[in-house]
């Protein structure tokens, strides 16, 4: 049994909760009632749930007759519909506090998603195309080398999580921050898509949907100018 | 209780999506021996992916549908070749019209499993070879196989070649 992809999903969490510990220390949606760690959980779980199976039903396995398959993680992962469902997730658990509930997990979703493809260290899958560039790596046994474009993505991921924590200090509109993260996470993809080897290409489509969703999210929270950054820490009397 | 109707609808939806494959247009798996593979692969003059697998197996299932799209993605520079191991013959047949229908895989039969011994693999399936136009193995992949691993190893393997 691998169980290379669980340990990678273990770094995406303990990045998000990382993320959202420390945002919390900052005055994070001081005035949430939800568990913000428990949003996330349930929606990547939800997310990877539907996931798998819409990609099940596509390639011809049905999952009621073949219902183990559904563990199966490795046999494949519809993208898309996994992210619009953990999305899904995430608004139902939030319901009168989408807003303030996406922007308060905006950051660490980015973090998981970098922690996500750290993860491709301990699965021994971080390489692409290959390249001649001085930081090309190669495969165990191969004298071929090629971009760690994995690497490259858990770069973009963890630094725009970074940035956004820090513009999030600053007052800026409502749901700007989940716009950005949802913008951002479609890019850093779809930028990186290329040198990621694949059958198809990759769902482009579905990260550029992503990008004009969040660039549609972003004019709404400007359009409405109200602010929802986190309130600084009070020190301790 | 809302959910009640629609979701059986869903269950009955999704149960009614198996099918009955008909096995008539499946000829019957060859039995190889290591030779004949390994003569196979030398006189086809290109890389091949050897996949084993067995109608038995839940993990083969999942990643059928890749390797039979890989098939079709790799056909001018690879070879595939499935060897269904331990199996009946009307079931691998079944297996094979279900998610092999149009993929450009050869399937031939290794019963007892000793065409994979030979070439290093293990008793656990599915099971990957891929193996250089020499017929030499350049790697083996243990368990279900996903798109990023069979599209490089696949790359590996052709610019090592250099076919």
């Amino acid at each position: 049994m691998e169980f290379t992809l669980l340990l990678a999903a273990a770094m995406a969490f303990a990045a998000a909760v990382v993320a959202l510990r420390w945002e919390a220390a900052r005055g994070n949606a001081a005035d949430c009632t939800r568990d913000l760690g428990e949003i996330l959980l349930t929606a990547s779980v939800v997310g990877l749930f539907v996931g798998r199976l819409v990609a099940m039903v596509g390639s011809g396995v049905n999952p009621l007759t073949s219902p183990m398959d559904i563990l199966i993680v490795r046999g494949g992962v519809a993208t898309g519909p996994a992210v619009l469902a953990a999305m899904v997730t995430v608004a139902w658990a939030a319901r009168d506090e989408i807003v303030v509930v996406a922007d308060a997990t905006a950051v660490a979703a980015l973090a998981a998603l970098g922690g996500w493809h750290l993860g491709c260290l301990p699965r021994e899958a971080c390489l692409g195309s290959p390249t001649d560039l001085p930081w090309a790596m190669t495969q165990p046994g191969s004298t071929i080398g090629r971009h760690p474009v994995e690497l490259y993505a858990a770069a973009i991921f963890l630094l725009a999580a970074a940035t956004l924590a820090v513009a999030r200090r600053r007052r800026i509109p409502a749901g700007l921050a989940a716009a950005t993260a949802l913008i951002v996470a479609a890019a850093g993809r779809l930028l990186t898509e290329p040198l990621r080897p694949s059958l198809g290409g990759g769902p482009v489509w579905w990260y550029i949907a992503g990008i004009v969703a969040g660039i549609g999210a972003a004019a709404w929270a400007l359009s409405r100018q109200s602010v929802s950054s986190p309130s600084p820490a009070r020190p301790e009397p | 209780m809302k959910l009640r109707r629609p979701l059986v609808a869903l269950v009955l939806v999704i149960a009614a999506c198996g099918t009955n494959v008909d096995t008539s247009s499946i000829p019957d798996l060859a039995e190889v021996s290591t030779d004949d593979i390994i003569a196979s692969i030398r006189q086809a003059g290109r890389p091949a992916v050897v996949n084993v697998w067995a109608s038995w197996c839940g993990p083969c299932r999942s990643e059928a549908p890749l390797l039979a799209a890989a098939s079709s993605e790799y056909r001018n520079i690879v070879e595939f070749i499935g060897l269904n191991v331990r199996d009946s013959p009307e079931n691998a047949k079944g297996f094979i019209a279900e998610f092999f229908g149009d993929a450009a895989i050869r399937h031939v039969a290794d019963s007892d499993g000793s065409v994979v011994a030979d070439l290093g693999g293990a008793t656990g399936v599915p099971l990957t070879f891929f193996v250089n136009s020499d017929a030499s193995v350049a790697k083996i992949h243990f368990g279900v196989i996903d798109e990023r691993t069979l599209a490089l190893e696949v790359d590996e393997l052709v610019r090592a070649d250099g076919t």
